[in-house]
This record gives C-alpha cells, sequence and structure tokens, in this order.
C-alpha cells in the first residue's frame, strides 16, 4: 500500500435504505461448530506421532537453583526428552520490548512459585507427571519479597539484580498545573483504594503444539496473536519470521492473557526439535493461575481538586502497582492505569506518578481494560466522596464534567467522537435515577460510574513500521463465494463474523455466501491480533478497504458488460445497478466470473496504520488511539444490613462505541465485560500464602460468578460516528468493564453510608464497614 | 470385572458403554477418566477439559439422560450406561431446538463452555420442558463461562422452553437477540 | 492432573463389599459418588492400592418411608435423589432444601449422602439438619451391623467413627413429634460454594411454646454440632424476636470455634452464627419444615 494512507472515513452514517449487511445481528459465521462440538481447540488436536509435554515449575518464592537432575525423569518408560536452561537460548525475551527479562527455563535462580524449571516429552499425558515429579532440582531458598508497599524499601530481596529497588516501571507526569488548580479550587480531597489482584481465567486451558520439520517451526496455539507469537518465537530461536508459522484453530477466551507466547510455545519448540515429533504442551487450571498474567493490584491514592459546583479543575494520581516477577505488558500496564482517568470527565491539569514494582509473585499483565478499572474505581468512589461532601447528585456532578466530542485530552490524547453526556442521561433515565436516588427502601441503593477506553492501541507492543492490519479477498471464479484473508484473532469476541459482515457489505456482496481464513502467518496477511479492542476498527478498516478494491474492480467489468457508465454503477447484497434506473442489472456472480475469465483472480487488498498520535512526553504513545468509547453504567443492590451480602439486582449499561457492526454480538461483548466487572468487583481475587504459594488456583476457591449470581442486565446504546474509523464503529470489548468496580462500590455506599475502599466488594467487608460504622454512631 | 496385568503390573479393564447410540468396548486402565476416554478414545473432542475438579462444567455428559461431570467420573464407573455428549446432539446433521436457539440468541462467544451447556440445558428440559427463569439459572449454574454472563444462554434456553412443543426454527441467519 | 495408578473392585453384594474391604483394609477406599474421593487423589492427597465401587449395590439407593422406622435414605441417594425425593418433600422438607444448596446440578447428580457424611469436612450441607432431626446412620462390616446417632458420628475434621471395613448403608430419620425444621447455607456465591456458616434448626411447637429445640452449627467447629446453651434458653418459652436475638447471641458466643480462613474470619462468622440461628429458629417456628 502507499505510504499516504487514504483515510477509512466515510461519510457519516449509513446510505439511504441503510446498511445491507452491517448493522444486522447475523449469526456467527463459527457458531455450527461450537454447537456441535466440531470446533477443534488446540487440546482437541491430535496430530500423528505427537507427543505431550508439561512445564516442571518451581515450588519456591525465590531461590537459587543449586542442580537439576534428570536422570531418573529419562529412565522412566515413555519419556521421550527432558530439557532445561542447558537446552534451551538463553536469550531474555519479554512481550515488552524495554523489558526482555525472562528466560525461557531458570537458570540461576526461580523467581516466584511457578518459575519455568524444567519440561518433558512423554508418549501420553499421564507420563509427564510422572517424569516432572522424577527430576530432582535442589534449591537454596532465597527471601522472597512478596509484599508489593515494601519491595522498593532498602534491604529487600531483589527480584532482578538489573532493577535496583524492585522498581520495574516508574513513571512522572505533568500536565498543565496541578498545584495551581488545587489553590484555586474550592474543595481539595484525597482518597487512597486498593484494587485486587485477578486472574482472566478463560475457561480453554493454555495449549501449544510445536512441530519442526526442516529447520521450519510449525506452532498451533491458544493464542491471541499469531504475528507477536511469530515474532517473538523467530526472535528466541534466531529464526527468519519466515520460517516460523503461527495458527490458530478455535481459542476459549483470552482477555489479555493469552497474548504472550509462554514456556508452552517456547519449551514445546525445543522439545520438538530433539524428538523430532510434535509435541502438545499444556497448563492444567492451577498452573495457568500460577503462569498468570492477569490483572495487576494497584494501591491507588487520589486527589482531585473541584469549584463548589463539582467541576473538576485538576487530579493527581499516585499509584502503586505489584507487577509480580516478570514485566509481561506491565510498562504498557502502568502507563494505562494513568492515561485513561483524563477520557471520561475533562479537566486540563493532571500528574500521574506510578511505581510498578517487581515481587516474586506470578507475573501480571494485561487483563481486559488493561490496567484502567481499578483505577477507574478509584476515580469514580473518590467522586462520590467528593459529590457527597459537596451535596451535590452523582449524576449531575458527572454531566457536568463530562467530556465532549473533538477534545483533547491533558495528556494530548485526541477524541474525536464522544457521546460521554448522552450515555450517563440516558443511564440516568432508563434505571429511573431520580426516582429512586434517596428514596429507596432501607439496604438498598443506586450507584453510578462512568468508562472510557481505546479502540486499538496507536502503537505497536514492539517499535516498528509494519502497518497495524492488513486483509485480502478472493472471490471465486464463478463469484458464489468469495474467502476473506485476515491476520485478525477471533477469541470468542466474533471477529470473523464482523469482519466477514464488513467484506460483505464493503464488496456490495452477501454476508452468507462469504467464507473466511483467518489467524494464520503463513496464508494469512499481518495484522497485530486481539488486544487493546483494536479488531473492528483497525482489522476492519483494512476489511473495508480489501472489499471497496474487489468492488471497483467488478464495477469497471459490470460497466463493460452493460455498456454503461462506471460512475454510475453500484452493487449491494450481491446485485450490481444503477441507482434511479431499474433498467440496469447483473449479478454479482456473472460479473466475477467474466472477470476472472478476462483478467485474471479478483482479489483486493487492504491495510491499516492509524495516523500519529499523541504528544512527545515519556510514555505519550500508550493510551493514544484512533478513537474511543464511552460508557455509563448504574446499578441497583440491595445490601443485607447483617450479613453484608450484595445482592445486585439491575445493572444499566449505556454505551457510545460508534456504528455496530453486529448488535447482537456487541450487546453479547457488553453482557461478558460486565460479567468480568461485576467478578472482580464482588468475588475474585488470588490469594497466597505467608511462602508466595496461591491459595486458591482453583475455579472452587477463585470465585467466578455462576448463572444464580447475575443481575438483571439492560445493555443500550446512543447513536454515535467515530470519523476517524470505517463506518463510524469503535470499541466495546472492554469498555464494560471499566465502570463496574466503582459502580456498585458506589450503590452500596448510597445504600448503607459506608464506603468499601478495596476490591473485591466482599461481603465481609461490608459487613465490617456497617459494624464500623454503627460502633462509631453509638460512641 | 476381568483384569488383565500388563507388563508394568498395572490392571486393564474392559469397559462396555454406548455413546450416542452406538455401542463400544475399550480397555482402560482403572484411573481412566470419562472424559479422556471419550475425548482419546472416541475422539470425541467436543467434551472439553476446563478444571480436572468438577468446578467449571466444561466436561458435561449425559449418563443415562442426567448430566454429570464427565472429569470425576471413572471410565469404569460408565459401564453398561447411555453416554450423550455434545456430538448426539444433532440428528442426522440436523441441528436440535436447543443447538439452533443458542445461535439465534447469540448464546456462543469463545464456545468452550457451549458443548456443556448445551448437556446441562438438554437434560434440564428433558425432566422439566417448562422451566422458570430460575430453574434455567439452577440447571447451568455449574456451568461457568466467562464470555456472555449467561445473559443469551439463559434466554436461548428460555426460547425453547417457551415456544411449542413441536420443532419449529426461527428465520434462518437472522439472530433475535 | 491425573490419578494414580490402583486396582478397581466392583462388588455385586454388600457382603462382597464388606469382605474386600477387610481384606484390604486401610489400603482400599470406596468409590460411592467420586466426586470428593477422585479430587483427593487427583491433588496427590489420597492414594490407595484399590478402590471398592459401590456401584452395583442397589439395595443402597432409594429413599422411602418405613413405617416403626421413619424416613430410611439409602446410602447411595444422591443430593439430587434427595432434593426432589416425594416423601421428603411430604415430611421434612428441610433436608430436600439443605441438598439443594449443595454444589451444582452435576455434582448434585453424583454426590452421595454416604459420602457426604463419612467424608466428615465440617462445612457439609446434609449433617446439620439431619442431625437436627435426629436421624441416626447404620453402618456395616464384616463384624455385623451398628447404628448410632448422626450426632455421635462425627469426632473431627474428616473423622468419623467409621472404622476401615464398614460401609455406611443408610440414614434413617425417625417419626418425631417436631413441626418445623429448617437449614440455612451462607456462601460466598449461590452455587458451588461450600458453607461459611450453616445453621440448622428443629422445634416441636406446643400451643405458642417451644420443645425441644435442636439448634446444629456447621462450618463452625471441626464437626457439626449442637448448642446446648443456646438450645436451653428456648426451651418452654415463648419466642420473642427479644430471645430469639439472645439465642442467637449465645449460640455465637458459645457454642461454636470458628477458624480464621479464606472464606471468612472468626469474627465473621460468630456473627453470621448469631443471625442466622434466629433466622433459622423464625422460619421452623412459624412455617413447619422448609
Amino acid at each position: 500500500m502507499s505510504a499516504e494512507q487514504p483515510s477509512p472515513a466515510t461519510t457519516q452514517g449509513p446510505p439511504e435504505g441503510g446498511y445491507a449487511v452491517i448493522g444486522k445481528s447475523v449469526s456467527k459465521i463459527d457458531g455450527r461448530e461450537k454447537v456441535t462440538g466440531a470446533a477443534k481447540y488446540t487440546g482437541d488436536l491430535k496430530l500423528p506421532n505427537m507427543l505431550y509435554g508439561k512445564i516442571l515449575t518451581s515450588p519456591h518464592a525465590h531461590a537459587k537453583i543449586l542442580s537439576i537432575d534428570t536422570s531418573e525423569a529419562e529412565k522412566l518408560p515413555g519419556v521421550k526428552a527432558v530439557i532445561t536452561h542447558k537446552d534451551a537460548p538463553t536469550l531474555k525475551y519479554g512481550i515488552s520490548p524495554a523489558r526482555w527479562d525472562e528466560n525461557v527455563f531458570c537458570i540461576d535462580k526461580v523467581r516466584f512459585v511457578g518459575d519455568k524449571v524444567a519440561a518433558v516429552a512423554c508418549i501420553d499425558e499421564e507420563t509427564c507427571y510422572r517424569a516432572l515429579a522424577a527430576i530432582k532440582v535442589e534449591y537454596e531458598v532465597l527471601p522472597a519479597v512478596l509484599d508489593p508497599l515494601k519491595a522498593m524499601d532498602e534491604g529487600q530481596p531483589q527480584v532482578h539484580d538489573e532493577y535496583p529497588r524492585n522498581i520495574n516501571t516508574e513513571i512522572h507526569q505533568d500536565f498543565g498545573d496541578v498545584e495551581e488548580a488545587f489553590r484555586k479550587a474550592d474543595y481539595v480531597r484525597t482518597d487512597t483504594f486498593v484494587g485486587n489482584r485477578t486472574y482472566q481465567s478463560p475457561i480453554e486451558p493454555h495449549s501449544a503444539i510445536s512441530v519442526w520439520e526442516d529447520g521450519k517451526l510449525t506452532v498451533y496455539s491458544s493464542t491471541q496473536s499469531p504475528h507477536y507469537f511469530q515474532y517473538y518465537i523467530a526472535r528466541e530461536f534466531g529464526l527468519p519470521m519466515g520460517d516460523v508459522r503461527v495458527l490458530k484453530t478455535y481459542v476459549g477466551g483470552g482477555f489479555g492473557g493469552k497474548l504472550e507466547p509462554t514456556g508452552l510455545e517456547f519449551g514445546g519448540a525445543i522439545l520438538a526439535r530433539i524428538t523430532g515429533r510434535p509435541v502438545r504442551m499444556f497448563y492444567d487450571r492451577h498452573e495457568m493461575f500460577a503462569h498468570n498474567r492477569g490483572r495487576h493490584r494497584q494501591y491507588m491514592t487520589v486527589t482531585t481538586g473541584v469549584d463548589a459546583d463539582g467541576t473538576i479543575l485538576g487530579v493527581h494520581a499516585d499509584f502503586i502497582m505489584d507487577g509480580g516477577a516478570y514485566t509481561s505488558l506491565g510498562i504498557a500496564t502502568a502507563y494505562y492505569a494513568g492515561a485513561m482517568l483524563t477520557l471520561t470527565y475533562e479537566f486540563d491539569n493532571f500528574r500521574f506518578d506510578m511505581h510498578r514494582v517487581y515481587t516474586n509473585l506470578p507475573a501480571c499483565g494485561a487483563q481486559r481494560g488493561h490496567g484502567a478499572p481499578q483505577p477507574r474505581y478509584a476515580f469514580e468512589s473518590h467522586l462520590d466522596n467528593i459529590a457527597k461532601d459537596l451535596g451535590l447528585d452523582p449524576m449531575d456532578i458527572r454531566i457536568r464534567n463530562a467530556r465532549r466530542p473533538d477534545t483533547i485530552t491533558p495528556n494530548e490524547f485526541k477524541v474525536n467522537s464522544c457521546e460521554m453526556k448522552a450515555c450517563l442521561e440516558e443511564a440516568r433515565e432508563l434505571s429511573e435515577w431520580d426516582k429512586k436516588k434517596g428514596k429507596l427502601p432501607p439496604g438498598r441503593g443506586i450507584g453510578v460510574a462512568t468508562g472510557s477506553f481505546v479502540s486499538g492501541a496507536g502503537y505497536p507492543i514492539y517499535r516498528t513500521d509494519l502497518p497495524h492490519a492488513a486483509a485480502m479477498i478472493k472471490v471465486a471464479e464463478d463469484g458464489t463465494a468469495a474467502t476473506l484473508y485476515t491476520g485478525a484473532t477471533d477469541i470468542g469476541q466474533g471477529s470473523d463474523t464482523v469482519l466477514s459482515q464488513m467484506a460483505a457489505e464493503a464488496m456490495g456482496y452477501t454476508y452468507e455466501q462469504m467464507k473466511i481464513v483467518a489467524a494464520d502467518t503463513e496464508t494469512t496477511p499481518h495484522d497485530f491480533g486481539a488486544y487493546a479492542s483494536r479488531q473492528t476498527l483497525m482489522s476492519g478498516a483494512a476489511v473495508k478497504q480489501a472489499g471497496e478494491e474487489v468492488k471497483q474492480q467488478l464495477l469497471e467489468v459490470a460497466a463493460e458488460m452493460l455498456d454503461y457508465p462506471v460512475a454510475d454503477l453500484d452493487i449491494r447484497s450481491g446485485k450490481i445497478f444503477a441507482p434511479g434506473n431499474e433498467n440496469v442489472s447483473l449479478d454479482f456472480t456473472d460479473a466475477a466470473r467474466r472477470f476472472f475469465v478476462t483478467r485474471g483472480p479478483l482479489v483486493g487488498k487492504g491495510s491499516y496504520t492509524p495516523p500519529k498520535l499523541g504528544g512527545t512526553y515519556k510514555g505519550a504513545p500508550v493510551g493514544t488511539s484512533p478513537a474511543y468509547s464511552f460508557a455509563a453504567q448504574v446499578s441497583e443492590v440491595q445490601i443485607d444490613e447483617e450479613t453484608g451480602e450484595i445482592d445486585v439486582l439491575d445493572v444499566w449499561d449505556v454505551h457510545d462505541c460508534g456504528q455496530v457492526i453486529n448488535p447482537a454480538l456487541l450487546h453479547a461483548q457488553v453482557h461478558g465485560a460486565l460479567y468480568m466487572g461485576m467478578g472482580e468487583s464482588i468475588w475474585e481475587e488470588v490469594l497466597f500464602d505467608s511462602k508466595g504459594r496461591i491459595i486458591n488456583p482453583n475455579l472452587g476457591e477463585y470465585r467466578l460468578p455462576t448463572a444464580l449470581d447475575m443481575p438483571r442486565i439492560h445493555s443500550s446504546l446512543v447513536e454515535s460516528y467515530e470519523p476517524a474509523a470505517p463506518w463510524g464503529v469503535k470499541e466495546v470489548g472492554e469498555g464494560a468493564t471499566l465502570p463496574t468496580m466503582g459502580c456498585f462500590r458506589n450503590a452500596i455506599f448510597d445504600a448503607m453510608g459506608v464506603s468499601v475502599n478495596s476490591l473485591p466488594l466482599s461481603f465481609e467487608k461490608v459487613w465490617r464497614a456497617l459494624k464500623a460504622k454503627r460502633e462509631e454512631q453509638s460512641t | 470385572m476381568q483384569a488383565i496385568s500388563d507388563a508394568q503390573g498395572i490392571s486393564r479393564y474392559l469397559v462396555n458403554l454406548t455413546v450416542n447410540g452406538d455401542p463400544f468396548t475399550k480397555v482402560v486402565k482403572a484411573n481412566t477418566l470419562l472424559v479422556d476416554l471419550l475425548r482419546n478414545e472416541l475422539d470425541l473432542t467436543g467434551t472439553k477439559k476446563g478444571c480436572d475438579l468438577g468446578s467449571c462444567g466444561s466436561c458435561t455428559v449425559l449418563m443415562d439422560g442426567k448430566a454429570v461431570d464427565s472429569c470425576l467420573i471413572l471410565a469404569l464407573e460408565a459401564e453398561g450406561t447411555e453416554i450423550t455428549t455434545v456430538e448426539g446432539v444433532a440428528e442426522h446433521g440436523e441441528l436440535d431446538k436447543l443447538q439452533r436457539s443458542f445461535l439465534d440468541s447469540a448464546a456462543v462467544q469463545c464456545g468452550y463452555c457451549s458443548p456443556g451447556m448445551i448437556l446441562s440445558a438438554k437434560a434440564l428440559l428433558t425432566r422439566n420442558p417448562h422451566p422458570t427463569e430460575h430453574e434455567i439459572r439452577e440447571a447451568i449454574a455449574g456451568n461457568l463461562c466467562r464470555c456472555t454472563g449467561y445473559v443469551n444462554i439463559v434466554k436461548a434456553i428460555q426460547t425453547v422452553a417457551d415456544g411449542p412443543d413441536e420443532d419449529s426454527a426461527p428465520t434462518a441467519g437472522e439472530v433475535t437477540a | 492432573m491425573y490419578l494414580p495408578d490402583f486396582e478397581y473392585l466392583a462388588p455385586r453384594t454388600l457382603d462382597e463389599a464388606c469382605r474386600l474391604l477387610s481384606d484390604y483394609g486401610s489400603e482400599a477406599k470406596i468409590l460411592a459418588g467420586g466426586t470428593d474421593i477422585l479430587v483427593k487423589m487427583k491433588g496427590g492427597l489420597l492414594a490407595p492400592k484399590a478402590v471398592i465401587s459401590l456401584k452395583y449395590l442397589d439395595d443402597l439407593r432409594g429413599i422411602r418411608y418405613v413405617p416403626d422406622r421413619g424416613v430410611v435414605i439409602g446410602a447411595r441417594a444422591t443430593p439430587n435423589e434427595i432434593m426432589d425425593s416425594p416423601v421428603l418433600h411430604e415430611r421434612y422438607l428441610s433436608v430436600s432444601e439443605a441438598a439443594h444448596t449443595m454444589a451444582a446440578h452435576q455434582i448434585r447428580n453424583r454426590g452421595t449422602i454416604g459420602g457426604n457424611i463419612v467424608n466428615a469436612v465440617p462445612s457439609a450441607d446434609l449433617p446439620p439438619i439431619l442431625i437436627a432431626l435426629g436421624a441416626t446412620i447404620t453402618l456395616v462390616g464384616s463384624g455385623g451391623e451398628r447404628s448410632m446417632l448422626l450426632e455421635d458420628f462425627f469426632t473431627g475434621v474428616c473423622e468419623t467413627v467409621c472404622t476401615v471395613g464398614e460401609i455406611v448403608t443408610e440414614v434413617v430419620i425417625p417419626d418425631q413429634p417436631t413441626t418445623g425444621s429448617t437449614y440455612h447455607k451462607f456462601a460466598l456465591r449461590r452455587a458451588g460454594a461450600l458453607a461459611v456458616v450453616g445453621v440448622a434448626a428443629a422445634v416441636t411447637m406446643d400451643d405458642g411454646v417451644v420443645r425441644d429445640p435442636r439448634i446444629v452449627l456447621g462450618a463452625v467447629a471441626t464437626t457439626p454440632v449442637r448448642a446446648p446453651e443456646a438450645e436451653e434458653l428456648l426451651e418452654g418459652r415463648v419466642p420473642t424476636d427479644a430471645i430469639l436475638e439472645d439465642v442467637g447471641v449465645i449460640a455465637a458466643s458459645g457454642c461454636c470455634w470458628p477458624i480464621n480462613d479464606i472464606r471468612g474470619s472468626e469474627e465473621y462468622r460468630r456473627d453470621l452464627v448469631r443471625v442466622f440461628t434466629r433466622r433459622a429458629l423464625k422460619r421452623a417456628i412459624n412455617e413447619g419444615h422448609v
């Protein structure tokens, strides 16, 4: 594609007669396979002569490795290979290029309970467990740093020698003049909140199959990004990208936890090479918890200065986050934590201080909302405290400060479309806020919160000039099918379906005849994959361009066939026509066939690179995006005053996500994002003992909400159009996770007058807060 | 129950069971789980493994019509039983009402919980053809989903429960969510 | 996760099962539903040489009313069978409701009352209500048969008087004058969750006065425990709200020994005992067996 990127923007809104394909709730393109059990996830695949592999992990949070004796394991019948760091490249890796701090297998020491020490390949799964048990590792246990609030103190054990005081990332950003804002303010308040360490826990465990043949590597993986996997695996083994193929079949959820290659890919590749056989590696559920790369726990102090009428003048956010033993995506997470705070409300003065520290706990990475949900909880709770102090309605204070379209945040994010105010007003009405606020029966409360998220990151994870997305469409020789080739990765969110709709719309074709080949670095063009809610906008822009290229070529042939000016022709739902002249009609299929016969394959190509976004200060790229979604959530809760039990009755989510491609799938994403926000709000927390071992690495004691725990969910949208996006689309996959934690805390605050200042908002914490309040009132 | 010792002195046993209407006789070890027999010996990978401990329900199958977690059942305990897996729900390639409803209600996202959900729903509607919403949620409370918040899954099951008893499909291709 | 290797034995009669148990002694474990033993074996906590399946022992199934004995629940009755049993709905709906609170549907199709009792996890949901209703339990071994009050069956965390070589065959709820009973389970989510606190209550109302109150607390001691001091306070009294509150306070302060764990602190659990003792009694007094 030329360097001059044609803008993906279109004229605002649907044409007369509406869109033909997009905007419709078509059935999922991969739905049938999923409901019949035909869909093969990586763990379902069997290749001829395949072996099974597992990783031996450390039982200690921090220890020197003195020796590893694999001899007994190697002798076991059915064990085909046992490897350690001696068999692996020693090149440090990590998904964040600024911090390559992990080894394939630990060399001199282990840094958390679950760190990778060795791996085996065996003829069946059962033998793997026996083989792992037979490997003898001698450790010298070292003192561990398990408390992130102490990690930076002098004298603490150092997780990585290269990072003194265990500081992984330190951020100091200053925009405008916060001190001046606080001086001018009528009221300044400070609050501190603590988040919780949670884990994505997709229902499908991680799994990877490596096949090494003739010096070339093929990896099937449960991955969110074949590209990033390909890039980092190639780098680790010193292979050209073209010699590494990464593909996914079906993925059972990722939520950020499957964005980086793990020991299953790296270790599996080595085992495949040594044995000369395919090797399928897998994690058990408790191993998934240990591998983690889930949500960071943040300790958040926020100070805000406001006018008497509630107008926000300035904000200072001072955070510490527990990064665990490795960086993973944590640098970006640290920046996102502050970056996203400036989006939903307008203020010019913002200071953000952050320390991401290393601890000897499982590494944290990107989890749905990427660093932003907990700060959102902190700020929304803080705002409600301010509202209460000033005697203002929490809804009013938010509407007063709501961001407007075509504005720029203090940290230089350009916001085009923005319907924050409309979302709040709609949520206000749908929830009957005014009828309820202050008028509910005892124990019942109503709360509101907002959120905003990027529609794709302005810059990729590693520095590169590659376009962010590319797509190809091939129309079958007789036009009765068209295949979309895209690197975009469907991990359950429905990108295969939505992109197929976009391809059909752009070509003037029908969805029912679309086919898709996706997420295979050998056959599909480059795409960064599923993260930062990028695919509808970014992959969609490339797909749109490819479709329009097909359409244009087809119209030229049609013009010849019809002897009609090409500029007066259009295509819709597989029919070529001339608007206003009903005598002109030609089937897509006929034109396509003619094209192939006279000109060869009918192929369209597209790619997308976002414009240069953001400021020039340190960390400016993180948080940039071509577009931002906005959401307001209201929840109504009933608290059992004696036990603290929280019954969430209703949640209203109102979203501004631009043009909707598939309404059913969109609302389904809101349901899911809200569900994860709910889980993290009330139930989920990864807990450790004094030796850094996870106490609850299972789905019995790490409580995901069940169908019985769910409230009534009301998902609605406001009209919106994003000029920087194909057809005006924006993200939705992560936006609904952001407001939930603050929303519930605020509803509880309204119901009982008590503030739960840490997540999760457990029943016991509510009980404690109520008890403290009663005791205070009686003294 | 006849046991034969293998070279390592571990006993192997014959197990006879019917799966999706087909009779099978297989040789297993005592420690073989039903979920592994189905997935590895019979190549029926529609039944999933999510947690190994009976907490997530992705391994749900029907055993003599009752929904059970196959990861906590020995293959030998399934001797003489009739097992239904997700592969046995559609008949002659025709999706059944529940499967179609899951598609029409946008109740499938990543799809990993779907086989277990569909079987739990099937067991429910067999024993209780017109359940309330609460009864539906109870029936699937042992099936964890990380993608949908259960909203459309409950809707999909409710639609079948509230619908006519005869087979009638909504407009093909259009989702009603 | 995987299971270690073991011998699988599936006796056809109770006698055969007892013989095998006797032969293997502590090297064998009974397999009823498997929902507990297989979890323990996968977790490396158990590695029996042999597993004796009760699969063919149909005599251990069934829930029926037997005149002069009471409601007889076979040891292999599953929580779902208990939940749906017309016999229990008619006589002691509270027992069905207690089974209803357990785990989730799939586990309830496989777990058994025998297993739930013999595993003796302090938070088990069936023992409290059964004890409140004066249930007895029957054990059979090579040496013969014996019965005792379920209340006397538990000796510690996962410990009972059941010896190696004995199998639980049935639980019997005797005919009794109780007019109401109920089980309150407090857990951290609405399915698939262990009791943080469980309170069972049974009463015989006699002209507005409480007779023979039984309060049984689960998950707050090493075994399910009666609350004798609390029961004493209520015996023979008209149950006003104030009295019920006091009964709850006594149960909480004197009749339980909760621990701090990841599901709740000791302090929280005590207060929950107070609240649920009061609530359970109120229901048992006013609503019958619910």
